[in-house]
């Protein structure tokens, strides 16, 4: 069994685990925004390592690496684009939301924010 | 008929609502309400018709397969990405877009649209719950769910002046997106081991492999994300917040539907990849799913008993309903099935109907308080029989839809040998019904002593342009009425169990959608006719409604009930007290709740 395999893993649930930790720990809405992203991460790291090929190229054919020599997946690397996208967007309304909040409240701190209270 | 043009229809139904929120959205500071509603309510008739007709079109002919840009597959391998509608994907689908109908036509009249952008967004919801509904492809049905999230948060906040409204928005922001990547992690490990997206051809490579951890961490994986949006135990803390604030019509779509959807999810992904290997042991993820259907039904019943804001009230109610067709689901059984589409539509239509009334008595009183509304409900007396109703109805007492679905849920479970899990279920859907009765008849007759939680009554800002109606505007009238009679006639109508039923049966066929997809040929329907209602379950239905009238009393005179006989309120404290508001919370509870199940179905299932 090889234990380098299962590293890349290991990498991703440990960045996402981070990523949680930070949500669970902080104390102004602009870290929240920073935490899901690091948590976010995690799911680019476990895509494009499922999607590596030992000692294979960029999936771009050209006559130096002609159609049909190794190359990593470039489905996985669609998806990850994809999901950055997706990502970009829910950072975009959540820093909205915090302006937002800021103008109201004055006050980023999610510890001092309700949906119960006004 | 052409099928070429058949096969188009399912691109479309998802085209024509983007389309129209893209034309739409330029113009949103000077595009006048008139307009915005009339694109908008073509646009979502236009969706209800056509995926009405793939509804019919497909059950008499077998699942219609659509392949984006002409991208067929090669010698039975998937190259581009499939809409592949079935019956119950074409209901569903047809469900959402009569939802948002209803929506769009609440919004005619006095509510704030904020520009049009209410309009925009509700189309962008549309389109996104449509593609991941008729979807045959796993990737693109997470991008749809991740367009429903976004969507949703900016729908949440729609009341931007207010801070409670943004906090709301952001704990569904927060929880929702790591219920997605959770999603994108057991999709990412899938693609791995299967080197496909595309759900049939995954069942087929899957079916040749044996259950190794990758295979059951990516169930765990996709289950969890899915639950997040569906509301399980324990990923629900997200929706009474954003239910609390949102305005009414995107509430009777996150309740309506949006919930359930994340559960046909992971019934469809079961169903279409996993069955192949998992079906042996069915048993192991039964339990999990019945296991976490019963807590969480129990939780929101309760939670729901012990609230007296309207809307909560209402969101703990759908938590709990949760809980009921995640219980049914993990039957893994074509009735079950059945039984649990036929319960989202009822339930759907019902709690819309709920909410748009609430929304009703928060525009003419500027409360959702329990309390202050006391005695008020006499001033809209259309509005406040139509609550009283819809809470009857959700006690599933005959004829309304409810208790058809709740009878063939109970026959699926006595069929498993569960009777006593039916018997739970009905106690639970009588607190749920207790508690909206309750409140209706507080509000409607002003009887009994509303709970004093030592919460002091507040107002609220209504949703209307304006200070507050003087009367009910005739649109949200006709919403819930027009709602609560399609949950009579689904009730009613014989051939609406049948087709369901029939539906069923081709949703849990792997065998038949591999072949529609990969093959090319689609198989017409089976035919069933199961009993529909039995004496036994019109009995239990009956009795589940009158204790929940019973449970309402108990609520409303609870000042005049001995004090042996009161249960103990520290239990509602130490619940209450877990739905903090805050995300932070709701993030390590999600934690726990991940490793629970993956502890469960790592022990359970073979390694």
């Amino acid at each position: 069994m090889n234990v380098l395999a299962y590293l890349p893993y290991a990498v991703s649930f440990w960045i996402f685990a981070m990523g949680c930790y930070g949500l669970v720990r902080c104390r102004n809405l602009i870290a929240a925004v920073l935490a899901l992203a690091v948590a976010q991460s995690s799911t680019y790291v476990l895509l494009l390592s499922i999607g590596f090929h030992k000692q294979a190229g960029a999936p771009i054919f050209s006559p130096t690496n002609p159609v049909g020599s190794p190359a990593v997946d470039p489905i996985v690397q669609a998806l990850t684009l994809t999901d950055i996208v997706v990502g970009a967007t829910v950072s975009a309304l959540i820093l909205a939301l915090s302006i937002q909040i800021h103008r109201r409240t004055s006050c980023i701190d999610p510890e001092r924010l309700s949906p119960m209270s006004e | 008929m052409s099928t070429t043009f058949v096969r188009l229809v399912p691109a479309f139904s998802v085209a024509v609502p983007l389309m129209a929120a893209a034309v739409l959205a330029p113009f949103t500071r000077c595009c006048t309400r008139a307009v915005s509603s009339v694109v908008t309510t073509v646009a979502c008739g236009l969706v209800l018709g056509m995926t009405l007709f793939l509804l019919f079109y497909s059950s008499a002919h077998g699942t219609i397969v659509h392949w984006m840009g002409g991208w067929e597959p090669s010698h039975g391998t998937a190259i581009g990405i499939s809409f592949a509608v079935d019956p119950m994907g074409a209901g569903l689908a047809a469900f959402v877009a009569l939802l948002v109908l209803c929506a769009t036509v609440y919004t005619w009249i006095a509510v704030d649209l904020v520009g049009t952008l209410l309009h925009v967004l509700l189309l962008a919801f549309l389109g996104a719950m449509c593609g991941y509904a008729l979807t045959g492809d796993l990737f693109n049905m997470f991008v749809w769910f991740e367009l429903m999230t976004a969507a949703a948060i900016a729908l949440t906040s729609h009341k931007i002046e207010e801070a409670s409204s943004i906090s709301g928005a952001i704990n569904l922001a927060v929880t929702n997106s790591l219920g997605g990547f959770l999603v994108l992690f057991g999709i990412a490990l899938l693609y791995g081991k299967t080197d496909a997206l595309n759900l049939a051809q995954i069942g087929e490579a899957l079916a040749k492999q044996p259950i190794d951890a990758a295979l059951t961490a990516s169930f765990a994986l996709i289950v969890c994300g899915y639950f997040v949006k569906g509301a399980v135990a324990p990923f629900h803390f997200w929706l009474d917040d954003a239910h609390a604030v949102a305005p009414t019509p995107v509430c009777l779509l996150f309740s309506g539907i949006m919930v359930q959807l994340a559960l046909y999810g992971v019934a469809r992904i079961y169903f279409g990849a996993f069955a192949a290997s998992f079906a042996p042991h069915v048993c192991a993820i039964g339990g999990l799913f019945l296991g976490v259907g019963i807590a969480t039904a129990l939780l929101g019943a309760l939670m729901a008993y012990a609230q007296r804001h309207l809307k909560r009230l209402l969101a703990f109610s759908t938590v709990s309903h949760s809980g009921m067709f995640v219980a049914a689901i993990g039957l893994f059984q074509p009735g079950a099935i059945a039984a649990t589409a036929l319960f989202i539509a009822a339930h759907g239509l019902v709690k819309s109907a709920l909410f748009v009334c609430a929304g009703t008595y928060l525009n003419r009183f500027r409360s959702l308080d329990e309390c202050v509304l006391g005695g008020r409900g006499r001033e809209a007396p259309a509005n406040s029989a139509m609550f009283l109703i819809g809470g009857v109805a959700l006690a599933a007492c005959p004829p309304f839809a409810i208790s058809v679905a709740k009878a063939a849920f109970d026959r699926a479970m006595d069929a498993r040998g569960l009777a006593a899990v039916s018997l739970l279920m009905a106690l639970v859907s009588a607190i749920d019904a207790g508690a909206v009765l309750r409140s209706g008849l507080h509000i409607t007759f002003g009887i009994g002593n509303a709970q004093d939680t030592g919460i002091s009554p507040r107002e609220e800002e209504p949703e209307t342009i304006g200070d507050h109606l003087e009367s009910t505007p005739w649109t949200m009238l006709a919403v819930p009425a027009a709602l609560l009679a399609l949950a009579l006639w689904l009730g009613v109508d014989e051939r609406i169990w049948h087709g369901i039923e029939r539906a069923g049966a081709v949703f849990v066929d792997r065998h038949s959608y591999v072949g529609a997809v990969l093959g090319g040929h689609s198989l017409p329907l089976p035919d069933a006719s199961g009993p529909k209602q039995t004496a036994v379950s019109l009995t239990l239905n009956l009795s589940a409604t009158a204790l929940a009238i019973a449970i309402a009393l108990a609520g409303l005179f609870r000042h005049r009930i001995p004090r042996q006989l009161k249960v103990a309120s520290r239990p509602f404290a130490f619940l209450r007290n877990l739905h903090s508001g805050k995300f932070a919370d709701y993030v390590a509870y999600l934690m726990v709740g991940v490793a629970a199940y993956g502890c469960w179905l790592v022990v359970a299932l073979p390694r």
